[in-house]
This record gives structure tokens, C-alpha cells and sequence, in this order.
């Protein structure tokens, strides 16, 4: 401030000069606050720049707060979920089944059979021969690889599976499948036309 | 000039640094955006539009829908409604307890405590999640718009201004042709208050032949041309209203979650 005021004393026609001053300390202590308060509201606002962040959200964890987690929505979550695992691999995540491998889910008459009593039993007991999908013939053994999932989880893979991919079929519930795994007295593979005869 | 090659690297880095930020941030951000599922679905989100749609689309930005119109339906926040979906056994007890307790717009933390305290009680209960706000509350939207609704528009077409209401679900608010065509026309005529300019030149005025073309508009008294006359849209106005009535962005998204109002079998 000094320098300054000597200045506006020398005649106007003189070269300014330019000389050494500290910065004051409260815009240092300014700046660190700005600094503060920038980095709180980046932290509540940004979402670490995730691409699936928006406003009103603030972070990951507060979107999975908000998801959807009861009712049919988090059945078929769930089911999803199971079928990717376990049956996915060979019936594909899209349902179209793979050839020589597995017949497809999508549009298939097995799945949605008015009645779920049948299909339910498909993944309790395994298939093992010759059975028809859409008009075309399928040889191959499935294991009982819904056996080992709870009630809940096996009705949640079925409800998924008869929701999904263009299918339009009823929900199936865990005491559904309870009632079915009830009447199970041996747990053998059942045969195409054994299917065929079981009612839906 | 004296320091030419500092003046040169001071404004390359004042323009790099933003060019990094706005461009190549948003690029890294948002560049890898593909075809999703809906959530806790199957369906695929969002699909390709049809080649009318996709048409309609250059004829709205030919027409400068976008200096008017934005397409992004903005939310401000999350509340969960706890709905009681079975009573149990003592559902004398349950009812007595749902009386007592605050069911709607809550947090999820609330929400979680309800649905505790009334599952103790024995009853069975399902969390909705509603997204709320502004534009949500004037219906011009059930969610926020997220990068993925704009996966297959070029350009996007996201607009600025709000001279005219957001068209980010005009597909769902206005789901009819006829309506939407008759609006395109004469803007006047389905709502009075309107201050759209009427989009005339996609539309011919032409004599009424042998008998009148059946996509002739049905058009009200005040806004019909002269007798013997008959107003009929041409291709564009076909693309915009296509292109239009495709803007829905209504299903849930992992990134957008709500719960939809009829759940889905």
C-alpha cells in the first residue's frame, strides 16, 4: 500500500513500476475455504463422474438405495440373477438356447403352459430324451439343476423365465413350487414322453 | 511480439483444459453408452427408432422445434410409498398399526422402518419408489431423462429454453396421431392459451377431390379451411408426429429407478 501511494505522488509522464508485495493472508485463507467447500460439494455432486449417476442422486450407494426391492419387481431381480448363474450357460442369457446344448426359453410352449405344475418339475427332476420345442426335436439330459435352489429362488427363476424375452405368462410363487417339490416321492430324470403326459 | 510463445502456450492450455474438461471428460464419461436392458427386466432400452421416427427427426430440427422445446424431463427427488399388499393373520392388529403410520413420501430409511415394524405386525408389504419434482408434477415426465434415452438420436436434440412445455415423454402425454396432427396445424385449436406458431407448411390445403381423403384432418369450424377444401398432412408432418409420439423414455432404468405403476407379469 505504501508503494502505491508513493506513486501517486511522481508525475504522471514516469514509467510505472512494478515491486514486491505479499499476497494478505485472508485471501489465503479465502481460497482454502473455497477449496473446502468445493470439495464437499463435488463429493455430494459428482458421483465420482460415474456414467449412471444423475442429479438427484448423489453417489452409487444412494442409487442402489433407491432400486426397486420388493414385490414383483425384485422376483424377477432376483430371478434374473439365479438364471444368469445357473441356468444361463447353457439356455443363454437371452433365452435362445444353444444348439446341441439346450433348447430356447423364448417363445417355448414348455414354459408357458398355462399351469406351472409341469414346468416346475423340469428343473426338480432333470429331462432326460427326446422332446419337442417349438416343432423340433431336442435329445439331450438336463440334471436336476433346480434341486439344490430354495423355493423361493426356483419360483423366482421361473417367474423370470416366463416373463422375459417376450413371454407373457403368469407369475409362479414359492409355495407353488413348496407344493411340487412335495409331491416329489423319486427324484428320476423324467422322459420325454412322461412329460407329455403330465399334466400342466 | 515480445512473448509470443508464452501468449501461445497460455491460451493452448486455457483451451486444452476446457476442451479436456467439456469434450474429452464428457467422451470418457458418457462415449461408451450402449443398448441396456429395462430394469429387473428382460426388454432391451432403448431400441432404434423407426425410419419414419428417425426421419421425423431431421424434420424436427429443420423446423427449430428445439429453439422452444427441450427434451430433458429434470427430477429432484425420490420418495418411497409403502402399499400393505396382505393383512396376515391378525389383520385386526395390522390395519390398527397402518392407520397409525405415515405410508407415503418417505425416505428410504423411513420407508425401511415402516416396512420393518409392519412385517413384525405379520402383514406382507411391497416399497414403491416414485420419482418426484417439478417436472414430474406437471406430468411431463415419470423420471428423470438419463444419456441412455438419447442413445439413437443424431443430433440430439436436448434444447435450452422452455417457451413451450418438454417433450422428453410427449409420446405418452399426447399418444394420439390425429391429435398430434391437428396440433401441428392449428396449435390454437386444441389448447386456446397456446403460443406455438401453427406448422401450416407441413400440411396442404388442396380441393376436395371426387370424394375427401380419409387422412384429411377433422378439423374444428374455426380452424377448417373453406368449404370444398380439405387439409391433408404431408410426409413431414407424418415423420414429426412418428418421431414425436417415440419420445417416451417411461421405463425404469438401473440409472433412473422407480417402481412402475402396474408391475409387470
Amino acid at each position: 500500500m505504501s508503494d502505491e501511494s508513493k506513486s501517486c505522488s511522481t508525475p504522471s509522464n514516469a514509467e510505472p513500476k512494478a515491486t514486491r508485495s505479499t499476497v494478505p493472508m485472508w485471501i489465503f485463507s479465502a481460497m482454502l475455504v473455497l477449496i473446502y467447500l468445493g470439495t464437499v460439494y463435488f463429493d455430494h455432486h459428482s458421483g465420482w463422474f460415474s456414467a449412471k449417476v444423475y442429479s438427484p442422486y448423489g453417489n452409487v450407494d444412494e442409487l442402489e438405495l433407491y432400486q426397486p426391492k420388493s414385490g414383483a419387481a425384485a422376483q424377477l431381480a432376483r430371478g434374473k440373477q439365479v438364471y444368469e448363474q445357473v441356468c444361463g450357460l447353457c439356455h443363454g442369457v437371452d433365452g435362445m438356447g444353444k444348439p446341441g446344448q439346450a433348447p430356447p426359453l423364448a417363445g417355448s410352449e414348455w414354459v408357458m403352459a398355462k399351469g406351472t405344475t409341469r414346468l416346475t418339475h423340469i428343473p426338480l427332476l432333470g429331462v432326460t430324451g427326446t422332446i419337442k420345442v417349438q416343432g423340433k426335436d431336442w435329445n439331450m439330459s438336463m440334471a436336476a439343476m433346480g434341486a439344490s435352489l430354495s423355493d423361493s429362488d426356483l419360483a423366482s427363476v421361473l417367474t423370470y423365465i416366463r416373463g422375459s424375452w417376450g413371454n407373457k405368462a403368469e407369475a409362479v410363487t414359492a409355495d407353488d413350487v413348496k407344493a411340487v417339490r412335495a409331491g416329489i416321492k423319486s427324484p428320476v430324470p423324467m422322459t420325454g414322453e412322461q412329460m407329455m403326459k403330465m399334466p400342466e | 511480439m515480445k512473448n509470443g510463445f508464452t501468449v501461445f502456450l497460455a491460451s493452448f492450455f486455457v483451451l486444452g483444459s476446457s476442451w479436456t474438461a467439456f469434450v474429452l471428460g464428457s467422451a470418457i464419461q458418457l462415449g461408451h453408452e450402449k443398448q441396456t436392458t429395462v430394469l429387473n427386466g428382460s426388454d432391451a432400452y432403448p431400441v432404434q427408432r423407426a425410419g419414419e421416427a428417425t426421419l421425423g427427426l431431421q424434420v424436427y430440427r429443420a423446423s427449430g422445434c428445439a429453439a422452444c422445446h427441450t427434451e430433458q424431463v429434470q427430477q429432484n427427488g425420490m420418495a418411497c410409498d409403502v402399499i400393505l399388499t396382505a393383512a396376515g393373520k391378525n389383520a385386526a392388529a395390522v390395519s390398527n398399526l397402518v392407520a397409525k403410520l405415515k405410508l407415503s413420501d418417505l425416505s428410504e430409511e423411513e420407508a425401511a422402518a415402516t416396512a420393518d415394524k409392519i412385517t413384525a405386525a405379520g402383514g406382507k408389504v411391497e416399497t414403491r419408489i416414485i420419482a418426484t419434482g417439478g417436472d414430474i408434477a406437471r406430468g411431463w415426465g415419470i423420471r428423470h431423462s438419463v444419456a441412455a434415452d438419447y442413445l439413437y438420436d443424431y443430433p440430439v436434440q436436448l434444447g435450452s429454453l422452455r417457451v413451450g412445455p418438454d417433450l422428453g415423454a410427449i409420446g405418452v402425454r399426447m399418444a394420439d396421431v390425429n391429435l398430434q396432427l391437428q396440433h401441428l396445424y392449428a396449435p390454437k385449436s386444441v389448447n386456446a392459451a397456446s403460443a406455438m406458431p401453427p406448422f401450416r407448411f407441413l400440411f396442404e390445403v388442396r380441393k376436395v377431390g371426387t370424394v375427401r381423403s380419409p387422412e384429411a384432418l377433422n378439423l374444428p369450424k374455426e380452424f377448417a379451411p373453406a368449404d370444398g377444401y380439405e387439409v391433408v398432412p404431408k410426409p413431414e408432418a407424418r415423420q414429426l408426429v412418428a418421431y414425436l409420439l417415440s419420445l417416451r423414455a417411461d421405463v425404469p432404468l438401473y440409472e433412473a429407478p422407480f417402481t412402475p405403476a402396474t408391475p409387470k407379469k
